[in-house]
């Protein structure tokens, strides 16, 4: 039995595949390729994958991570990369397959590039609002109620590019301890800026550990 | 259409995955290297709809062809269909995202009656004109097949043309005729004329109807060279017939999530109330080797772990053991499970139970159909009470603690006594689970008996019969409710309102057009939902189209009476209807295919049960 962790990205039409769709989605592209998958020995035997840090539906993501489990100890992990990309659709592509260096539970930050079909017009007030030393918002608790929280000590990194369209780099808490979803952020930021809206297109492009490294 | 505006839009609705495409084995053609753009068009959900096995094959059949892309279509859910409208989007393909008016040929299937206003309801949110007689040129051809083809008049209106039997050569024929029409600028009525000449369709605007003074039809009159009847397409070798290697596999979850493995056409059975078990004769089976072979790539191409065997009736396969023992082998092996559905009681053997014990345990489902032996010969469902029993023990002795039965209410001939005949049969089945002495220890049982009421449908012999009131629907649903005194049976309906439409359109004919647009404009759709579903909108429509309902849902109908379907040839003949409508209403059974030929009609087609050697 050997784990595997694999790298890969999700984009565009993927976008719309929820966390638990992407399991199911995974097990049968692994079956496809035919890997020899551990299964669990329960009395439903199923492929053991786990994800090491959930999507929100509609995020692209250019890292994401997803344990598995071979049980041929001598399989060749290189090739697992040209394997599934052979099976998986064009908005899918796994780019770099090795063993796990850090337990799931290691993981700390979350990086996303947020942009957004403005023409330029959110810089300024972007800028501004991220510079508030508060930013009140409602979170969902686990347990479902709603609870109002200040996200401005949590950012910790921002920056604001304007080109054509405005580009918001974040850095967020995530995994285990603490998670913050960017749409907290975005959301707040059109409610309380009295800016239009315009669309944006959240993507997730990296994950660190709690050392604020690459998270591998 | 703009992508990033369309999916942020997705983002707000339900279940994006319905609408966002790009899923595994979805087929995307150059449209530059195209004759023929089809719009294969499901009118229900995206889960109803990506569920349904001649979707599937026809997709993987058009697209096999290279001057053919096929691109699917489903009834956007209200949440989306009312950001669709907002928003002017246009229905689109899956594939392409382009709007349904784009497409040469738009074909539906027609499943069951209650989808028909949303195949009104996809034309409309597509930008096409909603009647075949407001459609000029070729463009846009509607076309529909499927089971409810059988009585397409209520669709007449709207529909250019419908296949009748099985599509996967028919359909192919037409589009070559289309492609040919195309190019050489032929003008619709022109393509129209020559399409009626193709064996298996059926042109309605080619046939002129006139009534007598009560309502009933005079007279079917073919025009411009059109057929005086059509008959039905089958395909004879079902082996070489093309079979999907593939499925399109969708990121949401379906209501049928596997990959479907067909084993045969038709059925033997000929039970009277059952329209599947007549209009698919005759019986063709396929042959084992090629069964396995086809499943296992199946499951090879989508990476499903799960495969389904396909049939009207799975237990009456004639070498099953030997199929199920060949694909155990690799099943096992690879972790796939296998599922049975539609088994019958007569022929359930524990070997059987034996084979499927290994495979996932859900419940076991029978249906008796009715709760006596009377009715259960009137109706030709030819098993005993005994039968039942037996299978129950095995079930029982196999570990089963549940059992569901289906049951129909409102079949032709019923009492009273029938239906309290259904909740005695349940207490039996109770009192044998208890009477078994190895039955799952400590575990209680439980029945559950799940009640729909009868439609009488076209081409079975119950065509004739009245369909009970909905008045009287509600009466013997409490009949049985206050019959039933154990809580180890549990008892489920099917709602009366909605078997009263399906009963209307069923037999219909072309006068209801008017009241499918009608209801339809008042903003009927989704009507097999009941969150959808209005009959108040659908009473108000027949009262403003002048249409009584129970004109065609609850009459007798006379055997000399020419019905909107008589001009259709399934094979099966009125006279051999006529002769088992007769039978059943002495309680005379009829044997199955395989033991004595009835002579229903369907050796016609020179194929299958007919003439199998024994």
């Amino acid at each position: 039995m050997k784990n595997v962790r694999i790298f890969y990205t999700k984009g565009s039409r993927m976008r719309f595949v929820s966390h638990l769709d992407m399991t199911r989605f995974m097990t049968r592209m692994l079956r496809k390729a035919k890997l020899p998958i551990w299964y669990t020995e329960g009395f439903h035997p199923h492929a053991y994958i786990t994800f090491a840090l959930p999507l929100s539906l509609g995020f692209e993501s250019d890292y994401e991570i997803m344990d598995i489990r071979l049980n041929d100890d001598d399989y060749p992990i290189q090739d697992i990369c040209d394997k599934l990309n052979a099976v998986f659709p064009e908005y899918v592509h796994a780019f770099c397959v090795a063993e796990p260096v850090q337990k799931v539970g290691k993981i700390g930050f979350a990086q996303f590039e947020i942009t957004f079909q403005d023409n330029g017009l959110l810089l300024e007030a972007l800028k501004e609002f991220l510079a508030r030393n508060e930013i009140k918002c409602l979170k969902k608790t686990k347990k479902g109620a709603m609870k109002e929280i200040d996200i401005a000590p949590k950012i910790v990194e921002s920056r604001v590019e304007g080109l054509e369209n405005t580009t918001l780099y974040l850095t967020l808490p995530a995994g285990g301890e603490d998670n913050v979803n960017p749409e907290l952020l975005l959301n707040a930021f059109f409610e309380q800026s009295g800016q239009n809206y315009y669309c944006y297109l959240v993507r997730r492009i990296g994950i660190l550990n709690t050392e604020k490294e690459i998270f591998k | 259409m703009d992508n990033k505006r369309l999916e942020e839009l997705l983002l707000t609705v339900q279940k994006p995955g319905r609408y966002s495409g790009g899923e595994i084995n979805s087929v995307v053609k150059d449209k530059k290297n195209i004759d023929v753009r089809f719009a294969f068009c499901f009118p229900d959900t995206y889960e109803v709809g990506m569920s349904h096995l001649g979707m599937k094959i026809l997709y993987s059949v058009f697209n096999e062809r290279e001057d053919i892309w096929c691109e699917r279509f489903f009834a956007p859910w209200v949440d989306f269909e009312k950001v669709m409208t907002d928003e002017k989007i246009p229905l689109f393909a899956l594939e392409s995202r382009d709007a349904l008016s784009d497409f040469d040929i738009i074909g539906f299937t027609l499943q069951y009656e209650l989808s028909y206003t949303n195949l009104l309801n996809m034309l409309k949110l597509g930008g096409v004109p909603l009647k075949a007689c407001e459609r000029e040129g070729l463009k846009n051809l509607v076309v529909a097949g499927g089971p409810c083809a059988c009585n397409p008049e209520p669709l007449s209106d709207f529909v250019d043309l419908f296949f009748l039997g099985e599509g996967e050569e028919v359909d192919l024929e037409l589009i070559d005729l289309y492609k040919q029409c195309k190019k050489n600028g032929a003008s619709k009525q022109e393509f129209l004329q020559k399409a009626a000449r193709i064996e298996g369709v059926y042109v309605p605007s080619l046939y002129d109807f006139s009534y007598n003074e009560d309502g009933t039809i005079a007279s079917v009159t073919a025009k411009d060279g059109a057929p005086e009847t059509i008959r039905k397409r089958i395909i004879k070798d079902l082996d070489k017939a093309h079979y999907p290697d593939r499925f399109v596999v969708p990121y949401i979850e379906i209501v049928h999530d596997r990959a479907v493995q067909e084993i045969f056409r038709g059925c033997i059975r000929g039970c009277r109330f059952c329209q599947a078990g007549f209009i698919y004769r005759p019986v063709r089976e396929k042959s084992p080797d090629v069964i396995n072979s086809q499943a296992r790539a199946l499951c090879e191409n989508t990476g499903y772990d799960e495969v389904s065997i396909s049939s009207l009736s799975t237990s009456d396969y004639r070498k099953l053991e030997p199929l199920l023992n060949e694909m155990l082998d690799w099943t096992n092996e690879e972790k796939v499970s296998m599922s049975l559905p539609s088994l019958r009681i007569d022929n359930f053997s524990p070997e059987l139970l034996e084979k499927i014990s290994h495979l996932r345990k859900s419940g076991l489902t029978f249906a008796p159909e009715a709760g006596t032996q009377r009715l259960r010969d009137v109706i030709n469902k030819n098993i005993t009470e005994d039968e039942i029993l037996r299978t129950c023990r095995t079930a029982f002795e196999g570990g089963y603690t549940q059992v569901k039965l289906y049951f129909m209410l409102g079949l032709p001939t019923e009492t009273d006594d029938d239906l309290r005949g259904i909740a005695q049969l349940g207490q039996k089945i109770v009192n044998a689970y208890y009477d078994t002495p190895n039955r799952p220890k400590g575990k209680s049982v439980n029945v559950g008996i799940s009640v729909s009421s009868f439609v009488p449908k076209p081409y079975t012999p119950f065509q004739f019969e009245p369909q009970i009131t909905r008045e009287e629907i509600l009466r013997r649903q409490q009949v049985l409710r206050e019959s039933i005194t154990t809580k180890k049976i549990s008892l489920s309906w099917h709602e009366s309102k909605t078997s009263f439409l399906e009963g209307v359109f069923a037999r219909g004919d072309r006068r209801l057009g008017a009241v499918i647009e009608t209801a339809f404009k008042k903003g009927c759709r989704f009507d097999g939902w009941d969150e959808c579903f209005e009959l108040e909108k659908w009473l108000e429509a027949f009262e403003e189209c002048g249409v009584d309902p129970a004109f065609y849902a609850n009459r007798t109908r006379s055997f000399d009476e020419i019905n909107p379907w008589d001009h259709l040839d399934y094979g099966v003949t009125k006279k051999f209807l006529i002769c088992e409508n007769c039978a059943a209403h002495n309680a005379v059974t009829t044997p199955n295919c395989r033991e004595k030929c009835a002579g229903c009609g369907a050796a016609i087609f020179g194929e299958g049960v007919c003439f199998e050697k024994c």
